[in-house]
């Protein structure tokens, strides 16, 4: 479904992505993981378009995104969640919401997706007029979310979301994440709570230094000795 | 009636201010940061004003061309400048005033230069200036409601959240400033329609910081804070009239205090807060019903 193939990135000089190739098959959840500085961020932003790549291709469902602005990917059906989850704090939890509509455009005229939202996260319907910016950090991120869907994305892009959260949040949010995946939406992650990516994750890869290290099913990469050692440490058995 | 009479002339120059200043409030509504009213309305005025003394074009017509001509500038100067942000945009908008101020002074074969353009007839009134407020507020209204007003607030608020949830951030700046242009040339062409004569200086630096001042003070969200602002940047000096050598003085302090204690400028701090009000009783009210089911 997004196939990634020779990717290269600089900022002023400085390689950010070096030659990234990998595929995101549809249905499933990819995640990437890898530490600070790797760029898994900044391969999610040169995917919705908001970096502009120097070399390479990205192909979804065959059509190219390098190149496009980014209000086109957008609309096209790969809708990124921005990191640090920016909910408009001024306006209504609904009003939020329905910014998200836009993105869907013409693609599809689903009536029903601020049910299904809801479904998802009863606690947005529960507070629909209430301000963005008087929700919990983990409500903020479920609204980033939901707001997301409003556009009906074929793909949907996913910079940290357990940042800066509680952890029975973050099982919240990754449960939902799941619930979505079931229902047939493909999901590219972003995670560096690695543990976590792999146990939710189909596939992954791992990037380090801009470059992609390792690739494989999530499985496969749990049970590496190496990814053991550098990202889910040794003393992981109480898991 | 003796009040109508004796303020008549301030309260059609506060009409037009109001004009002027949905201009400036519609760019900064998107996120543009740009000072170009004075510009446009030096543009509106002009063409207004020159077609008026030298082709005998009526001026309903005069005004509808200011309208066009101000829409199509902004259109113009948009390309390059929906390019630029914050700060950046400023100074080149400022800079964009200078031009149109410096070739009204020059050109004098088009403009007659610093003795401006005079006798121009006087078809704007009281009525119709509060005419033309009441069509470009609503006007402004309607957009405000349409998906091009949701996609100017959350541009506005975050840049990258609304790029990434598809609003194509340039076509909006390039409608706030094509807006803009219009709605300050039919503003400009009003002023000159209301005062007999133009000169190059009235569209300059001071009307620049006067917009920028009125839709600060009154708010940029609602359609009521340019409203507010215009009125009560237009009537200060004739309340003040008793200290007219500190008039300055008060206006500055005064746009000081209101950007320390209200940033949101008047009418969007008080609906902010009665909104606020209201979506927390909405919400206690829910509680206490879901108590007792």
């Amino acid at each position: 479904m997004l196939e990634v193939s020779g990717l290269s990135v600089s900022y002023s000089g400085i390689r950010a992505l070096k030659d990234v190739s990998l595929t995101v098959g549809k249905g499933e959840i990819f995640a990437l993981i890898g530490p600070n500085g790797a760029g898994k961020s900044t391969l999610l932003n040169t995917l919705s378009g908001m970096v502009q790549a120097q070399t390479g291709h990205a192909r979804f469902d065959g059509v190219e995104l390098i190149g496009r602005p980014a209000h086109r990917i957008a609309r096209a059906g790969l809708i990124q969640v921005p990191e640090g989850r920016q909910v408009i704090a001024p306006l209504t939890v609904r009003e939020n919401l329905e910014l998200g509509r836009i993105a869907a455009g013409t693609r599809s005229g689903d009536r029903n997706a601020l049910d299904r939202v809801h479904d998802l996260f009863p606690v947005l319907a529960e507070r629909r007029t209430q301000l963005a910016g008087s929700l919990s950090g983990g409500q903020q991120q479920m609204l980033a979310i939901g707001r997301a869907l409003m556009g009906a994305p074929r793909i949907l892009l996913l910079d940290e979301p357990s940042l800066g959260l509680a952890p029975v949040i973050v099982r919240e949010v990754f449960d939902a994440l799941l619930r979505l995946n079931a229902s047939g939406l493909t999901i590219l992650l972003v995670e560096q709570n690695a543990k976590l990516a792999l146990e939710t994750a189909h596939h992954a890869a791992i990037l380090e230094m801009g470059r992609v290290v390792m690739r494989g099913t999530a499985a496969d990469l749990a049970h590496d000795p190496l990814v053991v050692d550098h990202y889910l440490g040794r003393t992981e058995e109480t898991a | 009636m003796s009040f109508f009479a004796g303020y008549g002339p301030l309260a059609e120059l506060a009409l037009l201010n109001m004009v002027l200043a949905f201009s400036q409030y519609i760019v900064l509504r998107a996120g543009v940061f740009s000072l170009g009213s004075a510009a446009f309305a030096a543009v509106g005025a002009y063409a207004a004003a020159i077609l008026a003394t030298r082709y005998g074009v009526p001026p309903a017509l005069c005004m509808v061309i200011a309208l066009v001509a101000g829409g199509f500038f902004g259109a113009i100067v948009a390309v390059p400048l929906a390019r630029l942000r914050g700060v950046f945009q400023a100074l080149a908008t400022l800079a964009l005033v200078q031009i149109v101020l410096s070739l009204a002074l020059n050109w004098t074969s088009l403009t007659d230069g610093a003795l401006g353009i005079n006798s121009i007839p006087k078809a704007v009134h009281i009525t119709e200036a509060a005419i033309a407020v009441v069509v470009v507020a609503y006007f402004l209204h309607v957009i405000g409601m349409s998906g091009i007003g949701r996609g100017f607030d959350i541009i506005r608020e975050d840049e990258t959240v609304a790029v990434s949830l598809g609003y194509d951030v340039r076509k909006h700046h390039m409608i706030a400033f094509v807006l803009s242009g219009a709605i300050a040339g039919l503003g400009g062409a009003m002023h000159a329609f209301s005062s007999y004569s133009i000169t190059p200086n009235e569209f300059g630096f001071h009307m620049v910081v006067m917009l920028l001042a009125m839709v600060v003070l009154g708010g940029r969200v609602s359609i009521f804070g340019p409203i507010v602002g215009a009125l009560i940047l237009t009537g200060l000096p004739e309340l003040l009239r008793g200290f007219q050598d500190y008039r300055s003085i008060m206006q500055g302090a005064l746009l000081m205090l209101s950007i320390t204690f209200l940033p949101r400028g008047i009418v969007d701090t008080v609906l902010g807060r009665l909104r606020h009000r209201s979506l927390s009783r909405g919400a206690s009210a829910k509680d206490r019903d879901g108590v007792t089911i």
